[in-house]
């Protein structure tokens, strides 16, 4: 039984990956003061992250039509694939799931979909889990899916509360939305949603509580270190790491600029990480 | 030390029952009340902070208070009810102390329906401890000294005394000794050339007792002047008694026949919140009095000496003013549920305040610096609230023994995060979680204290040398961290002054908080230069609307 894989541009993965698993990742839209652009060949991310604090309306973000979703899954259906999981972003904070299993309707038993309940290289380690596990069929792959978000912690410390507090993409509610002082929120994504996990108003102060929120996830397997446009912050931030806890640390880390369409949502200037705890 | 015998005749307070304590407790509360200025004015720092003087009063007036109808003969329940109700009303460091002897001391005597000379001595004992034993790091030279030196003069008056009030006898001037010896042990009332003024407070209702007995007049201090500089004519204003809606104030050179005695005695027919002041032989005379009597004091000081200034102000419409400026700042707070962890804040000011509840505070009382709440105050602030999981941020030194009183007097489980300043609260909130473990909570809060460096600018309030510093009375002072590091001309100065203590340029973040002195556009002046001499931190400048403190700053 061949094994085919979709996902959707927020999981974050390097092209080399992605090429080496053979994925499919149907990209998610921006709108860009009235323009739509697809998630990667658009427009670039540290462009994108330059500009963000200067556009005039507020970006914005969409999934992509029934159609895209379709036309990927048939197309690995035609390669020989007998069956396909389609992983996606959180369900509740955006509509990639529901497209997805839109588009599944109309191949019956041919498509599993998939809600990481994450984002990010959150959702990216499921795949790759997923894709490492494909050769062994279905329950296995969905089986390493679940594991690997068990074990999953992601982290974000932002640079503002501006974007968060303007996306109105968030579900519950969100401690210090209110504010009057600038504060500096660190969120997490815990069962599909973003939780406030409490804020700081430094970047000194929140570079040393994602160190301790890393340092409390104990030994990791795999470990992506994000940001938005920030990548002097996050590679200092890995060097500290490194310096500080490289026992526990997995041998390949990740730096990643997260995909515009979750910066959108989180402002630049941010600090993250996806860790799978072993 | 032989005992005054004429004095014994006049015993009052034989046998010592129930009432006999009643009558000793407002002898005491009287006295302390009379010479309240007197405590308030020995402040260490020259900044205008919880006045000590006041904070015992209250805590003794609420003692008062619970047993004032009380017909009760026993010594013993009395007792019992004086130390809940001190309890219950203990506010600022010395005041909550003042209770524990209470509690002490009813202890101690709980089974004497008239308490002898053993009994008495053994509370008195049993008072020392409890004190001691309810502060974490006891200091000598507070306080808690002058209870001990109490204690021992007792403990060896016992085995001669004929009657309680020979013990009482030997304990007032062991008490006064220790006041004065106090700046021997605390090497920072030296430098500021006071006595402890808790200690002080603890002497005066000690003294009131014996006063009591010996029917000497409770109601008039002895007749003293307080320097011009150690008036406190702002903060009468805050006490309004009904009907006294005029402040008058009064510059004047007394004649040649003036007497003060008769002066205070002639002040106290007219009006309330009477204080006068001295300095180069020019009396200054202040009085709240009603509408029809607000020439009085004028006419009358005109006789006895020349006036050289009047001032007279409305009360009513000044308080007015405060009330609906108050009324505005409706506070949206957060709601909590049955199992959440709700927080409650201290706050000196209105800006503050919106402040503490945009960060989800779920309570706040109001009270700062010179307004110390209550033990029933923060327990009133969330014996109501939906959840049992509590924690309360004092954000000022002197309100933390209070916050920890009022969490031992409630089946809540309540933490008291120590928060010193207004920064250091912020900081904390911003680690609360209302669906975390409550101990786990409070100590990621107990731990973003260490997170700010706090700045507190004033004006001094009287002449010193502290801390290495010389303070001139009027000049802006500022505080790192509550430790005095600079005094300066002006507010721009003291500003600056603090920030390079702070070490402001190696930090990323300043935040600026008003004062309710401080217009805006000065805030922003202010603000401007901080700018300008600090271009690589960011400052952010807030409307706190704290009394007497024109900023309050954070370095982070």
């Amino acid at each position: 039984m061949k094994l085919g894989i979709v996902t959707d541009s927020t999981c974050d993965l390097p092209a080399d990956l992605i090429e080496q698993h053979q994925l499919e990742v149907v990209p998610a839209i921006l709108i860009l003061e009235g323009e739509a652009y697809a998630d990667g060949p658009g427009i670039s991310r540290s462009d994108f992250y330059k500009r963000l604090p200067e556009f005039k309306t507020p970006p914005t973000t969409a999934a992509p039509s029934i159609g895209e979703f379709a036309g990927r899954y048939q197309r690995l259906l035609d390669c020989g694939c007998d069956h396909i999981i389609s992983i996606h972003a959180a369900s509740r904070l955006t509509s990639l799931f529901s497209t997805a299993g839109q588009a599944a309707q109309e191949f019956p038993d041919q498509v599993t979909i998939v809600d990481s309940l994450s984002l990010s290289l959150g959702l990216g380690f499921q795949v790759l889990a997923a894709a490492e596990s494909a050769g062994e069929g279905l329950a296995a792959a969905l089986a390493a899916i679940e594991a690997t978000r068990k074990h999953l912690r992601v982290f974000a410390a932002l640079d503002t509360m501006e974007y968060l507090r303007r996306s109105g993409r968030l579900p519950g509610p969100i401690a210090f939305l209110g504010s009057l002082l600038n504060i500096k929120p660190i969120i997490a994504l815990e069962a599909g949603e973003v939780k406030a996990v409490r804020a700081v108003r430094t970047t000194r102060q929140a570079n040393t509580r994602m160190m301790d929120f890393l340092q409390g996830a104990g030994n990791l397997e795999r470990l992506a270190i994000l940001h938005t446009g920030a990548e002097a912050r996050a590679r200092a931030f890995l060097n500290q790491l490194m310096n500080e806890i490289s026992r526990s640390l997995p041998h390949e880390i990740m730096l990643v600029n997260v995909t515009t369409v979750i910066g959108a949502h989180l402002g630049p200037g941010g600090l993250g990480f996806a860790a799978v705890r072993k | 030390m032989s005992i005054d015998t004429v004095r014994l005749e006049k015993l009052r307070i034989k046998p010592l029952d129930g009432q006999a304590v009643k009558r000793l407790v407002e002898a005491g509360l009287l006295w302390l009340k009379t010479n309240q200025q007197t405590v308030n004015a020995l402040n260490v720092f020259p900044v205008p902070d919880g006045d000590t003087g006041t904070n015992m009063m209250l805590t003794m007036t609420s003692a008062w208070n619970e047993i004032k109808d009380s017909g009760e003969k026993h010594a013993g329940k009395m007792v019992a009810m004086v130390a809940k109700g001190a309890l219950m009303g203990a506010r600022g460091n010395s005041g909550v102390i003042l209770s524990q002897l209470w509690r002490g001391f009813a202890r101690a005597t709980q089974d004497s329906a008239v308490i002898e000379v053993e009994a008495l001595v053994r509370g008195i004992i049993e008072a020392r401890d409890t004190a001691y034993k309810g502060v974490v790091k006891p200091v000598e030279g507070t306080i808690l000294t002058v209870a001990k030196d109490t204690a021992s003069a007792a403990e060896a008056a016992a085995a001669e005394a004929q009657d309680p009030t020979e013990v009482l006898a030997r304990c007032v001037p062991a008490a006064e000794a220790s006041v004065n010896q106090t700046p021997e042990l605390l090497p920072i009332l030296k430098q500021a050339g006071v006595v402890d003024a808790g200690g002080k407070g603890l002497f005066f209702i000690l003294e009131g007792m014996l006063r009591y007995i010996y029917g000497e007049p409770l109601d008039t201090p002895l007749a003293t002047v307080r320097p011009l500089s150690s008036l406190n004519l702002e903060e009468a204003m805050q006490e309004v008694e009904e009907g006294q809606d005029y402040e008058v104030v009064v510059d004047f050179f007394p004649g040649q026949k003036f007497e003060l005695q008769k002066f205070y005695g002639r002040l106290e027919e007219m009006g309330t919140s009477i204080q006068v002041g001295e300095g180069d032989g020019m009396y200054r005379m202040h009085i709240h009095v009603p509408l029809d009597k607000r020439y009085e004091p004028i006419d009358y000081i005109m006789h006895i000496g020349t006036i050289t200034k009047v001032a007279m102000e409305n009360l009513t419409a000044q308080m007015d003013e405060i009330g609906a400026k108050a009324k505005n700042t409706k506070l949206e707070l957060a709601s909590v549920e049955p199992n959440q962890i709700a927080v409650v804040v201290v706050s000196p000011g209105p800006g503050l305040s919106r402040i503490f509840a945009s960060l989800g505070v779920a309570a706040i009382v109001s009270g700062g610096q010179t307004m110390n709440p209550s033990t029933q105050e923060i327990l009133a602030a969330f014996e109501n609230l939906p959840t049992d999981k509590i924690i309360v941020l004092p954000n000022n030194k002197n309100i933390i023994l209070a916050a920890t009183q009022a969490g031992q007097v409630t089946v809540k489980k309540v933490q008291v995060v120590p928060s010193r300043t207004v920064p250091q609260g912020l900081a904390a909130m911003l680690a609360h979680n209302p669906d975390g473990e409550l101990i786990s909570v409070s100590e990621k809060m107990t731990r973003a204290l260490g997170e700010v460096q706090t700045g507190e600018l004033t004006v001094a309030t009287r002449t010193v040398e502290i801390d290495g510093v010389n303070v001139k009375e009027g000049e802006v002072i500022a505080l790192l961290d509550g430790n005095l590091v600079a005094s300066s001309k002006s507010i721009e100065e003291g500003v600056m002054a603090f920030l390079k203590k702070a070490r402001a340029g190696e930090h990323e973040l300043i935040t600026v908080y008003y004062g309710a002195g401080v217009d805006q556009s000065e805030a922003n002046r202010i603000a401007d230069v901080v700018r300008q001499a600090y271009p690589g931190q960011e400052i952010e400048l807030q409307d706190g609307g704290q009394p007497h403190y024109q900023f309050i700053i954070s370095v982070e």
